[in-house]
């Protein structure tokens, strides 16, 4: 649990209310440890960035966060509007969970269109048997916020890994989510895609009022777009602003030592 | 004569003489409904990339029928258990990322080959069956296995338009996919249990060294077709029942194994698909998506379309590099003669 003076650090953040609460959370795969006794408070409206180096255990905490890998000690709790604690199951199941897998070499050829590749996103929301609208209202949203409205008649292997990027954020807000998060999502993209695609995700924070977690490793993201940094090796070794001088300290201990 | 090969005669009418018997009306039913079943599970084999898992699967159900033979009992029933036990095991190794799931799709499918041979030899007398099983023959399906075959027909085809749109999202991103909450460990079996269930079925009018190519073929030519997923199922599904019914049709006119000619067909087909896939062709055009530089639109052909396009006065078009990924911006002199747009540069090599 977060403690008075922690809470008093943090003032770039818009509310005080969790959304996300982990405690203690121990992840192990069979018998090594990839996440030990993490404990972590997710706030409503922070874009929340966490960085480590190549295997310190920042996906395997998006996906116990997302509930793909379970807890071998801890707890992950999610509140609602009304305070009320949920599992992570019975939060996903309202679609408050936005998730942005990082870029895969999608197949040139698969059988899949801009616009079927966002209507995934509405698949379970909308339940067995039935069909997703053509006008679905969420869809055209969703690609318009993220600019790939014109895209939606093209095949998504046919588009360029930046404008992949952005119809996998248009799917994962084609539920209208609270919390999105995304594995590098910068990845493999060349420098001004890089900076195109951070932009867009700090839009959406400011507009969509969204709560951000974002796995990244670029010093420059972290202080240009995050209002709170979590630095992870196995477990948490500093968290504070982005402002912070320590934090270039602790980033030259992690990647450089 | 040759005496060393079989005279072939063709005859055209003997499908239609034959169709009046209930036999060949059965054999007629078969096909369709083995069409498009195997169309559409091998639509989802294929976008998963399991399509050696099939092949495991098809010789697992041929271990399955050596025993049922050797049994005394109906096939069908025993392949489809051998069948739905080999895919579950490969299923359950690859969920828990035991190892890497070509190594224990050749260990199970080389054990249950190894299966086959000895039910085999343990039969007294070598029974007709065997080659039955092995080649297929479509116009010998006994009444039980017929009936069987269109109850499991209609289950398959009843159960993939209910998960469809769930398993292809699974297809496309699975993470994502039970992120959003789709039951995808369960589905995952499901479908499973539905591709044995297939092979099962149409093991005997293939055969279990052909079943294979039914699954696969008629996805793989529809594949080079389209990029919409429902065309995709439609094209394969047509593609599945025009061969498995044309197999049928020629295999009588020219006195030939349904199986065989049946494969042979489908294959054509691909053949030809392949052959005129636009999606071969679409690679080495000019209209692969590209960033205008001055506009930051896209650009299919022609002028781009963008009102908001500060050059949307300015007609130009796109045309590809040798290595096919980023094109230039051609300005279309002929429409502005003596004009160069103020903002747009070339950027050309």
């Amino acid at each position: 649990m977060t403690t008075k003076t922690e809470v008093d650090t943090f003032s770039t953040r818009r509310s005080l209310t969790p959304l996300i609460c982990i405690n203690n959370a121990v992840v192990a795969y069979q018998n090594a440890v990839a996440l030990a006794n993490i404990n972590l408070d997710v706030y409503e409206g922070e874009i929340l960035g966490i960085c480590g180096p190549n295997g310190s255990g920042k996906s395997t905490l998006l996906k116990a966060i997302l509930g793909l890998v379970p807890l071998s000690h801890g707890t992950i709790r999610f509140y609602d509007k009304d305070q009320q604690e949920l599992t992570c199951v019975e939060y996903r199941q309202d679609n408050n969970l936005g998730y942005v897998p990082q870029v895969h070499n999608i197949d040139r050829n698969f059988p899949a269109l801009v616009e079927d590749v966002v209507a995934m996103g509405r698949y379970a929301q909308i339940g067995f048997l039935k069909r997703v609208k053509k006008s679905d209202p969420y869809i055209e949203n969703a690609l318009r916020l993220v600019g790939m409205w014109k895209f939606r008649k093209r095949p998504i292997g046919h588009l360029s890994g930046g404008q992949q990027q952005k119809v996998m954020i248009a799917r994962s807000l084609a539920n209208d989510p609270k919390i999105m998060l995304l594995d590098e999502p910068t990845a493999a993209l060349d420098f001004r895609i890089e900076r195109a695609i951070m932009d867009l995700i700090h839009q959406l924070h400011q507009n969509q009022n969204l709560t951000i977690i974002l796995v990244t490793h670029r010093m420059s993201f972290l202080r240009e777009y995050t209002t709170r940094v979590v630095c992870l090796d196995k477990s948490i070794i500093w968290k504070g602003e982005p402002s912070d001088p320590k934090l270039q300290t602790i980033i030259n201990q992690l990647f450089f030592q | 004569m040759n005496p060393f090969f079989m005279e072939i005669t063709f005859n055209p009418n003997a499908f239609w003489k034959y169709l009046q018997y209930p036999f060949m009306q059965k054999a007629l039913i078969a096909a369709i409904l083995i069409g498009i079943i195997c169309a559409l599970i091998g639509t989802f084999v294929l976008l998963r990339g399991m399509v050696f898992l099939g092949e495991a699967i098809a010789h697992s159900a041929f271990a399955g029928a050596a025993l049922a033979i050797l049994l005394g009992l109906d096939p069908l029933l025993v392949i489809m258990l051998f069948s739905v036990i080999s895919s579950i095991s490969i299923g359950y190794v690859n969920e828990k990322k035991m190892m890497k799931d070509e190594i224990i799709i050749g260990v199970i499918f080389s054990f249950f080959m190894a299966l086959a041979i000895l039910f085999i030899s343990l039969m007294p007398v070598y029974s007709t069956d065997v080659p039955s099983i092995l080649f297929g023959n479509i116009l010998i399906i006994s009444p039980n296995t017929f009936n069987l075959l269109i109850f499991f027909s209609f289950l398959i085809i009843i159960v993939i338009f209910v998960i469809k749109k769930e398993l292809y999202f699974m297809t496309f991103d699975e993470e994502s996919a039970k992120v959003s909450g789709i039951p995808v460990r369960l589905l995952t079996y499901i479908f499973l249990v539905l591709v044995s269930m297939t092979i099962s079925v149409s093991l005997k009018a293939i055969g279990a060294i052909l079943v294979f190519a039914m699954i696969v073929t008629p996805a793989a030519a529809a594949y080079q077709l389209t990029f919409r997923f429902n065309r995709l199922l439609l094209l394969a599904g047509f593609f599945g029942v025009f061969s498995t019914v044309g197999g049928l049709y020629l295999s009588v006119a020219f006195d030939l194994p349904s199986g065989s000619t049946i494969v042979t067909l489908i294959t054509f087909i691909f053949l030809i698909s392949f052959i005129i896939s636009p999606k071969r062709r679409l690679a080495h055009l000019a209209h692969l998506p590209t960033e205008c530089p001055y506009c930051g639109e896209v650009i299919d052909e022609g002028s781009c379309e963008d009102p908001d396009c500060p050059q949307s006065d300015t007609p130009h078009s796109h045309v590809a590099h040798d290595d096919h990924r980023r094109g230039d911006v051609v300005i279309d002199k002929r429409k502005l003669p003596g004009k160069t747009p103020s903002t747009h540069e070339h950027n050309g090599p």
